[in-house]
């Protein structure tokens, strides 16, 4: 009794005063009434009961709002914009690649190869018809500063000629033939054959294996001055929204097997062209060449003229969206953009500009999921160089078998890892957080219509140099326009967002015991003052043991 | 308090009713995509020079009115030589529905046969919408169509242009006579494997007729579907492009084509779901011959909520409508499946671009004279919407699409032209010793664009978490109340002056059984009623409890009551009433 009037602050005196007391002033519901109802055990139960299971019921919905907080869902919202925009980058192809002088001779031995084995395999003497286009190589293109390479180091390897395997299958008693080629490793053991069959898909893999080959010779950087290849070579006319195209409008690059390409309102020292309206006469128009006698017939086997849309500063990936276009067509090609935002972060694995992806972009443009898989080295790291068809990294070189004689063998069974999906591509390259997609429709339409077809060409032939005098079809128009300007975005937004758990929480509390956070911090105080006074309690019995051991010592001793 | 309370009940009701929507989401997701099934079928169903034994008749028939319509007499040496070689067995058939030229709207018509005109009765229903009217009539081409058993009821179907009269009326007749080829027949007469695939490659490795699974369609003949997950395993691929997707090389073989059933040269294909029916005649996407066609899919899932949120099934089985078809549910099926049903029931036999029920046969004309009458009537009711079809079959929850892009280029290019074909000819074996032409190829790439997915499903808007949170908002911010305090309010309105309301009816009773007990004894003790009442009564005590306050400062122990008793004669008379009726025994103690 001195302590607690001495003390400062003032306490309770048992669990139950402190109980009683907490349970008349706390703001929360109910627990009064468990206080009051004391002269009804059935009522006292009852609401005891009732405080437990709303506690229950409480943390129990918490749980699964937590839960559904960590899952981080998020809502997508669809809008429509018809802000002014840009026109996007067009890439064209004319499906031609160049013989360069300096692998002309392998290729023209190339060709022989494959003639010789197409002679022996399927015993039809094609020599008179089959490359005759090949003699009158009229497209051929020397290479500036390259004299000091060595024309001899390379040879045609005349390892991985085309056989005919005929396996007897026991089943239909039925001979299946198929044919192939044979790869080892290294040492020459581990060979297998990679066969095919159907024997064209085997002669169009064959040469294409041996043209990667003949092709690493060249430089890796092929400077081709815009002096030298000439837009008229391959578009006689180009209209944007009834303006001609300025030559800053365009820039040109090859490709290893879809040839010479000029991409278009990407990259130019002006500004990029802006869609001023929808329609076909506010498009891009262009009437292109799609000469076919320099084909490199075993490459490809399609003729005409591939087109891909796709943003400014991205690298065009045509095997993948590229569109045909056939000569003596008109084709027009409705456009109309779809937008993706993500959120990224804790909502889904996004990079905004690639920076923070592992790999290295070995192509100097903006992040895209596809740029980042070509980039992965995978095919140096393993078989020690590079695949012809995507960039280098920088160090190594393209793949050759004279200097790499199992790169072959190597590659082939890389590539059936990754077909298996035993190589972790995918994990490495996050999408990117911001996506422009361009949805197409095409119409076709016969082009020059017979009437028309004469003046036409006469008047490409007196201003762009046309001078084709057959009435094959050789040339083709394009269109390319916005069907609407406005644009559908789809925007990613976080169903949960902190403010709104806090705020059901809150609502929670309200609804099980009519309470807030003070209601909580009074919870706590209530366990902390139970704890003082267990301290305190034990304070207590220990003092007044001791006391009761220092009076009962001296009744002893007396 | 009252105005709160309002607010509360109605932005409560307003949450419930709200707790049945749904929101829309998309996921855009990235990774190796199943590849879907690819069927091709060849435009043409059967091997023309194969089915020349069946259709011989018809086509002697078609040529016939032809010549007779058009004066078109092409071929006529081959004509003569079928005629005679043949003697009709099945004319009669052709006879009963003849083609015949209208002239102008009155009611005549000249037959192409007997050349005579006759009556026309009947209703006349146009299959195209508007007829051409340029003043020349005579142009009107069409068929008419009686009910058998009563041969005044007749429709007639006419047409604005003679080529679409001509194909009507000869499929009517060839969906008669292939009605009744049986299936193994079929088959054999149609493509082989072999005979439509030239080449196949996916995903950078060889592929041959193994990779297909036969497919019989009635209209299309025998279709192959790639990867049908037939065998149980699915491809998949993680690259996209057209170099790692499907490319086939198709034979098409235009010299075999039937002049009248198809006027387009190709081959059809679809891209579906392997669990789906393929409905090839109605969406298949036509290939061209002698061009390369590419077609760059993009994915898109999409799922419905069912029952509460949306109208939708989920695997069919609550739509009482039989699934004909061996795939899984989808609204196509189901109203297909519908009319072919309602089909069987009012015509006695089943449609042939259908499958067939248990127990019903394909309708022909030598079982079931009547059918074609009344399959036009049937179809007119379900257009119409009159079969109720429409209303009982529902949307499928979820369902695949395949958007598709197609572009074609010109294949094989002049430079390539010669080494392929040759090779592709021996390919096909020394069956066709001649060299192919390119106009009998097709070449076909199927890839996928991008291996983005894009998976839009429906999420319940309220999830039974945020409609209790929004009730706690509600409750709190109008009333700052809780389920405690609702349940408080409850205990003191409901329970508390109920059990206050039993008593007072208790003590009713106990008064009115006490106002005749003492009637019996002649005894009214008013003052004693009054009593009863008062605060000192035991049985009363417990009526301020409700209200806590009071319970807490008078929590009166019931022995106390005697001290604090009023005047003791009102307290003994009390005592001896009650005494008399409950205690006798201890009455004779308090009297003494």
């Amino acid at each position: 009794e001195e302590e607690k009037e001495e003390g400062l602050i003032e306490f309770y005196d048992s669990f139950k005063d402190m109980f009683e007391f907490f349970c008349k002033n706390t703001t929360i519901h109910g627990t009064i009434r468990l206080v009051c109802s004391d002269g009804n055990r059935m009522k006292t139960a009852f609401w005891t009961l009732l405080l437990l299971a709303s506690f229950g019921m409480l943390y129990w919905q918490f749980a699964l709002m937590f839960s559904q907080y960590w899952a981080y869902p998020v809502v997508l919202t669809m809008s429509m914009h018809s802000e002014p925009k840009m026109f996007p980058a067009i890439t064209i192809c004319n499906l031609d690649p160049y013989r360069f002088q300096l692998v002309r001779e392998h290729l023209v031995q190339l060709d022989h190869m494959a003639e010789e084995s197409i002679a022996f395999l399927y015993g039809i003497n094609t020599s008179a018809s089959l490359f005759h286009a090949n003699e009158k190589n009229t497209h051929v293109k020397d290479l500036p500063n390259v004299g000091n390479l060595s024309r001899s180091s390379f040879k045609l390897s005349q390892n991985f000629s085309l056989l005919r395997m005929s396996e007897h299958n026991n089943k239909s008693g039925k001979k299946h033939s198929s044919v192939g080629f044979r790869l080892c490793n290294a040492t020459g053991g581990n060979c297998f054959y990679k066969t095919y069959l159907s024997g064209m898909d085997a002669i169009l893999e064959w040469y294409r294996f041996h043209y990667m080959n003949i092709m690493s010779q060249l430089p890796v950087i092929i400077n081709i001055s815009d002096h030298e290849e000439q837009i008229e070579d391959m578009v006689y006319s180009c209209q944007y929204d009834g303006e001609p195209c300025r030559p800053s409008d365009y820039v040109h690059f090859h490709h290893p097997v879809f040839g010479s390409c000029y991409t278009f309102n990407s990259k130019g020292t002006d500004s990029f062209w802006t869609a001023t309206k929808p329609g076909i006469p506010y498009g891009l128009s262009l009437i292109l060449r799609a000469e076919q006698k320099d084909h490199i017939p075993l490459l490809s086997t399609v003729a005409g003229v591939k087109v891909m849309i796709h943003n400014h500063n991205q690298t065009p990936f045509l095997e993948h969206e590229g569109f045909d276009i056939r000569p003596g067509i008109a084709t027009t090609i409705g456009i109309q953009q779809d937008e993706v935002n993500r959120l990224g972060g804790n909502y889904g694995k996004c990079t905004t500009n690639g920076d923070d992806v592992n790999v290295k972009l070995l192509y100097n443009n903006s992040y895209t999921l596809q740029a980042c898989l070509h980039s992965k080295h995978i095919m140096v790291q393993k078989c020690g160089c590079g695949y012809y068809y995507y960039p280098l990294p920088p160090g190594a070189e393209y793949c050759d078998y004279n200097k790499q004689p199992a790169w072959g063998h190597c590659f082939y069974q890389l590539y059936n890892r990754l077909r298996n999906h035993h190589l972790n591509c995918f994990d490495q390259c996050p999408k990117p957080c911001r996506e422009s997609l361009y949805k197409v429709s095409a119409g076709t339409a016969k082009w020059p219509s017979p009437k028309s077809q004469d003046w036409i060409r006469q008047a490409l032939r007196h201003q762009n140099g046309y001078n084709s005098t057959s009435n094959r079809k050789d040339i083709a128009k394009v269109t390319i326009f916005y069907q609407q300007l406005n644009y559908q975005s789809v925007n990613e937004s976080a169903l949960l967002s902190e403010n709104l758990l806090l705020s059901s929480m809150g609502s929670q509390w309200s609804l099980w015991f009519g309470s807030s956070v003070l209601s909580v911090v009074e919870m706590f105080e209530l366990l902390i003052d139970t704890l003082v006074l267990c301290l305190l309690f034990c304070c207590q019995r220990f003092r007044s043991k001791k006391t009761l051991k220092v009076a009962h010592a001296p009744t002893i001793s007396s | 308090t009252l105005g709160a309370v309002g607010l509360i009940l109605w932005q409560c009701a307003e949450l419930l009713r709200n707790y049945y929507s749904a929101s829309v989401s998309v996921t855009v997701q990235f990774q190796k995509l199943p590849f879907p099934a690819v069927t091709i079928c060849n435009i043409n169903p059967y091997k023309y020079s194969s089915m020349k034994d069946y259709l011989s008749e018809l086509d002697k028939e078609t040529k016939k009115a032809l010549e007779t319509f058009y004066g078109f007499s092409e071929g006529k040496s081959k004509v003569r030589r079928s005629v005679d070689e043949r003697n009709s067995t099945g004319s009669d058939f052709f006879k009963q529905i003849p083609l015949v030229k209208f002239e102008d709207f009155s009611k005549t018509a000249t037959d192409l046969r007997s050349g005579q005109k006759r009556k026309i009765e009947g209703s006349v229903f146009h299959k195209d919408s508007s007829i051409v009217n340029s003043g020349d009539s005579n142009d009107i081409i069409g068929f008419q169509l009686c009910d058998a058993n009563n041969s005044s009821e007749c429709a007639l179907y006419t047409f604005s242009s003679g080529v679409n009269a001509i194909q009507e009326w000869y499929k009517l007749h060839y969906m008669n006579i292939m009605a009744q080829i049986p299936l193994e027949t079929k088959e054999k007469l149609s493509y082989s494997a072999d005979d439509l695939l030239l080449t196949c490659f996916f995903d950078g490795l060889s592929c041959d007729k193994r990779h297909f699974t036969r497919f019989h369609h009635p209209l299309h003949g025998n279709c192959y579907t790639f990867n049908s997950g037939e065998n149980g395993t699915i491809l998949s691929t993680s690259t996209g492009g057209s170099e790692y997707g499907l490319q086939v090389v198709l034979y098409i073989g235009e010299a075999d084509y039937n002049p009248f059933l198809v006027t387009s040269t190709g081959a059809k294909i679809i891209v579906h779901d392997q669990n789906e029916y393929p409905f090839i005649e109605d969406i298949g996407t036509e290939i061209e011959t002698a061009a390369a066609t590419s077609i760059g899919m993009h994915f898109t899932r999409s799922r419905k909520l069912s029952k509460p949120y949306s109208d939708c099934t989920e695997t069919g089985a609550d739509i009482p409508v039989e699934n004909l078809y061996n795939k899984s549910y989808s609204l196509q099926i189901c109203l297909h499946s519908c009319f072919q049903k309602a089909m069987v029931d009012s015509c006695g036999c089943a449609q042939y671009a259908q499958p067939l029920p248990a127990g019903a046969e394909y309708c022909n004309y030598k079982k079931n004279p009547n059918w074609m009458y009344c399959y036009y009537k049937l179809h007119e009711k379900f257009v119409k919407e009159q079969l109720g079809c429409q209303q009982i079959c529902k949307d499928a929850c979820s369902f695949k699409e395949w958007a598709l892009t197609t572009s074609i280029a010109q294949w094989p290019s002049t430079v390539s032209e010669d080494w392929m074909l040759r090779v592709l000819s021996w390919d096909k074996g020394q069956k066709i010793n001649k060299k192919l032409n390119k106009t009998d190829l097709a070449n076909l790439m199927v890839f996928y664009k991008d291996l983005n997915e894009r998976f839009i499903s429906e999420n319940p808007a309220n999830t039974l978490v945020i409609l209790l949170s929004n009730f706690g908002g509600q409750l709190g911010l109008w009333m700052s109340c809780s389920v405690v305090c609702v349940i408080e309010i409850i205990e003191v309105f409901f329970i508390d002056s109920l059990s206050i309301v039993m008593r007072r009816q208790w003590q009713k009773a106990k008064k009115w059984w006490n106002d005749r007990k003492r009637d019996q004894s002649a005894k009214p003790p008013q003052a004693g009623d009054l009593e009863r009442q008062g605060h000192d009564n035991p049985v009363c005590i417990d009526e301020d409890l409700p209200t806590f306050n009071t319970a807490l400062r008078l929590p009166l122990p019931q022995d106390n009551h005697l001290p604090t008793t009023p005047p003791p004669n009102y307290s003994t008379l009390r005592l001896e009433t009650a005494f008399t009726e409950q205690l006798p025994d201890t009455l004779e103690v308090g009297q003494h």
